[in-house]
């Protein structure tokens, strides 16, 4: 379990975006694990069947306990791209040359958490699952085209609050 | 339309995919493991009948299957021998009577409904058009009360 513990608690968190339901999803996962635990402790696919089900119980979390209230809820997310997402980072100009890999990844991670669930939900199984468009339409129950638009905004609200810690993060010096 | 594939697009998504990836686990809870150790432990020591029937004793889901599956060919049996019984029907008719007060109150429901129908034929459309107009700023102020709490209450979501 403490060999997988942070890689599942990372997926719910990334997709979910909160630490208590992230750690009660971690906890179900392992639960569901321990079920299995005769096929899985010898198995080589352990860890990939551990991220599938984190990737399943936080996309059906996020619809059972959100499709309730977020036609409210979008009603205010800055879900337009030129609108200002709730997140507050300096001026990239202000601390590029002091910043090392960490503390990039650390504004990476922060900025993706404060995206809208729209776009950051997409995003994180796109980059992160590997799923595909057409897989990620198909377990979100959404139109292709919203996929593509709702990811295609998600990396230009990442671009517009990271700025140059993209590339700085791509060209360590 | 959004155009998708442009070269930015292509050089942005190539950028955020090689950033993301990256990205480290992020370090879980060191209550994580204590919790699940805790409610593993506290199955363990349930008492198989207070467990999911997938964890009984393998006898003891067999018997329980057994059983199971014998009293539904027993239920259906027994329903297949009451419709070939002699006094199905009487019995069908005196189940009838005992249910006579339903079609009663059906009755009384669809006369209640003439006597609305009448009354709002006699009250005129600007009359309902209000109504309609009351119902609907109601429903609108609910709607914008209930958006109001629920973006206070999960303010700290996002």
């Amino acid at each position: 379990m403490r060999n997988y513990q942070n890689m599942v608690f990372s997926t719910a968190l990334r997709l979910t975006a909160n630490q208590a339901e992230a750690e009660d999803i971690s906890q179900e996962v392992f639960l569901k694990a321990y079920e299995r635990f005769g096929e899985l402790k010898e198995s080589p696919t352990a860890g990939g069947w551990l991220k599938t089900v984190a990737t399943n119980l936080s996309l059906n979390h996020l619809s059972r306990y959100r499709s309730r209230w977020n036609f409210f809820s979008e009603m205010f997310s800055p879900s337009d791209p030129e609108g200002e997402l709730p997140f507050e980072v300096a001026a990239p100009d202000d601390f590029t040359a002091h910043l090392d890999r960490a503390d990039s990844q650390a504004l990476v991670e922060a900025a993706l958490q404060k995206l809208p669930p729209a776009q950051r939900v997409p995003l994180v199984l796109y980059h992160l699952e590997g799923l595909s468009y057409e897989e990620i339409a198909a377990k979100l129950r959404v139109s292709l085209g919203k996929v593509k638009t709702d990811i295609f905004r998600a990396r230009e609200a990442l671009r517009r609050k990271l700025g140059a810690r993209l590339s700085e993060m791509l060209n360590p010096a | 339309m959004i155009d998708m594939y442009s070269e930015h697009d292509k050089q942005l998504e190539q950028q955020v995919d090689r950033a993301l990836k990256a990205l480290p686990d992020l370090a879980a809870p060191s209550t994580l493991a204590p919790r699940v150790m805790a409610i593993l432990a506290a199955r363990r020591e349930l008492p198989w009948y207070r467990r999911s029937w997938e964890f009984w004793p393998p006898a003891v889901k067999a018997l329980s299957l057994a059983i199971m599956i014998g009293g539904f060919g027993a239920l259906c049996f027994a329903a297949w021998q009451l419709t070939q019984a002699a006094g199905y029907t009487v019995a069908l008719e005196e189940l009838g009577q005992r249910f006579a007060w339903l079609v009663t109150a059906w009755k009384t429901v669809l006369v209640l409904a003439s006597a609305i129908a009448v009354v709002v034929k006699q009250l005129g459309t600007p009359f309902i058009a209000a109504c309609c107009l009351a119902l609907g700023v109601g429903y609108a102020i609910c709607v914008g009360l209930g958006t109001i709490c629920v973006r206070l209450a999960m303010a700290r979501t996002y």
